[in-house]
């Protein structure tokens, strides 16, 4: 069973503009890696709003384990079943690296006593050296915040990973580094969605999809 | 829980901003904790003082009501006057009650003790004088002659309505000397109070009929009398009756007692003529000359006197608190007080024209209070909007992974607090420490100002201020004894001029020592939590209209 499916998905902006996604209709499911690629203004980015409940679609359903995510609470569906790996990384500048990953914890409503270590662990598993982790992100490289947003997705262990071009700051040797993360993390059986402009990331998908003005 | 670590973490990576909103929160707390702990004054002034005063009341003629009685009578479409002598007639029945009757009122559950005193005046012989600085007392018509002669009785210049007045009435003639016995040590409230005390010798026992008293030191000086010596009186109505006391005791008049003064027309009225003993005595001197007394009836004035020493009885009723006063009246009328007597007591209404520049700032301390809080919200509330839209971002992210919009809401309304809450804290120690001196500064203009107020009326009405009353230079010691060239002719002859002569010299509460107590504080964080919610509210209400998409999508 898919872990994620999009029903015939439809979305507009506002009631009198055009569809930015009409009829999508996808299934993704868990241990593999999605690309999702397009032309700019295509609905990327506007997909992956409406995969992590930023969104909701004007017509059309998203199924979340069978379940249809409209009728679950967004912020508890946010902070629990998917992890959401921004462009921007949306990392708390003013927070280190370990807070804002035990922050998202606290928000997931995880109870471990120990959660300043499970971040530890995390941020030692995309690469952030013991050194950095309680440096201010701001102060961090792009990679290293892009893998600071990448423990924060992972930091209460969700089902699904989306990451909105998470390569598109980085230079191409750490982009093959977050890509072997995100291939970790597909083994390890979760479904990772990306979107993406780059062929590269898309070739090292398991599935690439591609939006045209809005439809698959 | 993690909601309070994350505002504590964010007060303290943002410490510009909470220094700001700090300062401003400690300026309201300071403002507030001083508005607060003036008005807690005030409260605890009146109630402390309430219930350490014993209050205490009198029974008296209502001769107000009496008269609207009496005018019931009568109709005044008939367009006459109502009847004096109808009038003059009822008044004259209404006498004062008598030891007994006052008893019966005495058993008033309200009522914690009682007390009286028995007051009489006597006339000097032989030797002896009183203090006289109006020479009104003429030596050579008193003592020792055989009968009295009421020509020889003060004449006072001027006189009400113009004319000579004697003091002779129903009473009988006035004598040289005031005699107060006294039923208790309780009833010698001037002695309680301090303003008089002992010098020499001891108090008479209250309880003896013997002729025991104590005099003022300025009359022992003036007699050259001492502790030992024995003086002798005479009945004013009837010089040949005379009454031996032996001197126990000297006091001195220590303050100056607006109650003392009693009109100065009479070496009788002066303070310090005053021949103090036991009721018990006194008052078996009245009954003494009761017994041989004569009744003489005046061939001019057709008045009936009698030739005994007459007495009057001040009973007074103690009272625990004031609520009991105010029952008392309800249980006196109960046990038969009959509506032409009436229940007064001189100690509320004087405690409460003490208060009134207290409560003039309690209440200007209340409408500062409102203006700090109003101008306090406004700051705060444009502060948290600035703090808000700067934190825009922050809130984008914290909804965008998950934390409920409240959640957002309360982490921000709780740094709010926090800040709030210490500034309170602060502001509280700092406004205890400065509040009693504030207070009392402020309380001071105040009074100063009432007194202004009161002297610049006065002036209005063409009347002499009590403070620089023409000539009056009695010296403490001496209540009331205008000295000097002080002359009663210079006085208006209209009862007004009395009346400014006899005001009350503003006796106000002038200092306060409360200062912030747990009250205040509790309070001042009532305030605070207002002030908090009222200013976080429009924070909230913009959290709650934030959509995190539109707000990292801009960014992008």
């Amino acid at each position: 069973m898919s872990t994620l499916q999009l029903e015939n998905l439809s979305y507009k902006y506002e009631k009198a503009s055009a569809n930015v996604l009409s009829g999508v209709s996808l299934n993704f499911e868990s241990g593999k890696i999605y690309a999702i690629v397009g032309k700019s203004g295509s609905g990327k980015t506007t997909l992956l709003s409406l995969l992590s409940g930023l969104a909701k679609p004007t017509a059309g359903k998203i199924l979340y384990d069978g379940k249809d995510i409209s009728k679950i609470d967004k912020y508890e569906y946010r902070s629990k079943y998917v992890g959401v790996i921004f462009q921007s990384f949306n990392l708390l500048p003013q927070l280190t690296a370990t807070e804002n990953v035990v922050l998202s914890m606290n928000i997931a409503g995880m109870k471990d006593k120990n959660k300043t270590q499970i971040a530890h662990d995390l941020l030692g598993k995309v690469d952030i050296e013991p050194e950095e982790f309680d440096r201010r992100v701001l102060k961090l490289s792009g990679g290293q915040q892009q893998r600071v947003a990448i423990a924060r997705a992972l930091s209460y262990n969700p089902q699904i990973i989306l990451a909105d071009e998470p390569t598109g700051n980085l230079d191409g040797e750490t982009q093959d580094e977050i890509m072997k993360i995100f291939r970790r993390l597909a083994d390890e059986g979760k479904c990772v969605i990306i979107v993406t402009h780059s062929p590269d990331v898309a070739k090292a998908a398991d599935v690439k999809f591609e939006l045209r003005k809005g439809k698959k | 829980m993690y909601i309070i670590k994350n505002a504590l973490r964010s007060i303290s990576r943002a410490k510009g901003r909470n220094i700001l909103i700090g300062i401003i929160a400690l300026a309201i707390a300071v403002s507030a904790c001083v508005a607060l702990s003036i008005r807690e004054s005030a409260q605890k002034a009146r109630e402390d003082t309430l219930s350490l005063m014993n209050i205490t009341a009198q029974i008296s003629v209502d001769r107000s009501s009496m008269m609207k009685g009496d005018k019931g009578n009568f109709d005044p479409s008939s367009g006459q006057r109502p009847s004096f002598d109808s009038m003059k007639e009822m008044l004259q029945g209404s006498s004062e009650l008598t030891l007994d009757e006052y008893e019966i009122y005495a058993k008033a559950q309200s009522v914690k003790s009682t007390y009286y005193s028995l007051s009489a005046t006597l006339d000097a012989t032989g030797d002896l004088e009183p203090i006289d600085t109006k020479g009104t007392f003429d030596k050579g018509n008193r003592g020792d002659s055989a009968t009295s002669d009421e020509s020889s009785r003060p004449q006072m210049p001027g006189g009400f309505g113009g004319g000579n007045f004697d003091f002779k009435g129903m009473m009988g003639a006035q004598g040289d000397f005031t005699v107060v016995g006294y039923s208790s040590d309780e009833a010698m409230t001037d002695f309680i109070s301090g303003n008089k005390a002992i010098v020499d010798g001891v108090v008479f026992d209250q309880n003896t009929t013997e002729n025991n008293c104590i005099i003022s030191d300025e009359l022992a000086t003036y007699n050259n009398l001492e502790v030992g010596s024995e003086i002798t009186l005479a009945n004013p109505n009837n010089t040949d009756e005379t009454f031996s006391f032996k001197i126990v005791g000297i006091y001195t008049i220590n303050a100056t007692e607006n109650s003392n003064f009693m009109g100065g027309f009479s070496t009788a009225t002066d303070s310090a003529n005053q021949i103090l003993t036991s009721y018990e005595a006194l008052k078996a001197i009245c009954d003494t000359s009761s017994e041989s007394a004569e009744e003489v009836t005046d061939e001019n004035s057709g008045l009936t006197t009698s030739t005994a020493v007459q007495g009057s009885l001040n009973y007074t009723y103690v009272f625990a608190k004031v609520e009991d006063y105010e029952a008392f009246a309800d249980e006196a009328k109960a046990l038969g007080l009959d509506d032409k007597y009436t229940v007064s007591s001189s100690d509320v209404k004087e405690f409460e024209d003490s208060l009134v520049p207290l409560e003039n700032l309690s209440t200007t301390a209340g409408w500062f209070l409102l203006i700090v809080f109003i101008i306090g919200a406004v700051i705060l509330i444009v502060i948290n909007m600035f703090n808000i839209r700067e934190r825009k971002y922050e809130i984008g992210v914290l909804t965008a992974i998950g934390m409920k919009k409240w959640k957002v809401a309360t982490q921000f309304v709780t740094e709010l607090f926090v800040i709030t809450l210490a500034a309170i804290i602060i502001g509280a120690g700092i406004g205890a420490a400065v509040s009693v001196p504030v207070t009392n500064t402020l309380l001071e203009a105040q009074i100063e100002s009432n007194q202004e107020a009161q002297n610049d009326r006065e002036q209005g009405f063409g009347r002499n201020p009590m403070g620089d009353f023409g000539g009056m230079t009695g010296k403490p010691g001496m209540p009331g004894m205008p000295g000097g060239d002080f002359n009663m002719e210079d006085l208006p002859e209209d009862k007004g001029g009395f009346d400014g002569f006899m005001q009350d010299a503003s006796n106000y509460l002038s200092k306060v020592s409360y200062s912030t107590d747990l009250v205040v504080i509790a309070e001042l964080i009532g305030v605070g939590l207002l002030l908090t919610l009222i200013s976080s509210l429009a924070s909230v209400m913009f959290i709650m209209r934030y959509e995190p998409l539109k707000i990292l999508s801009n960014r992008d």
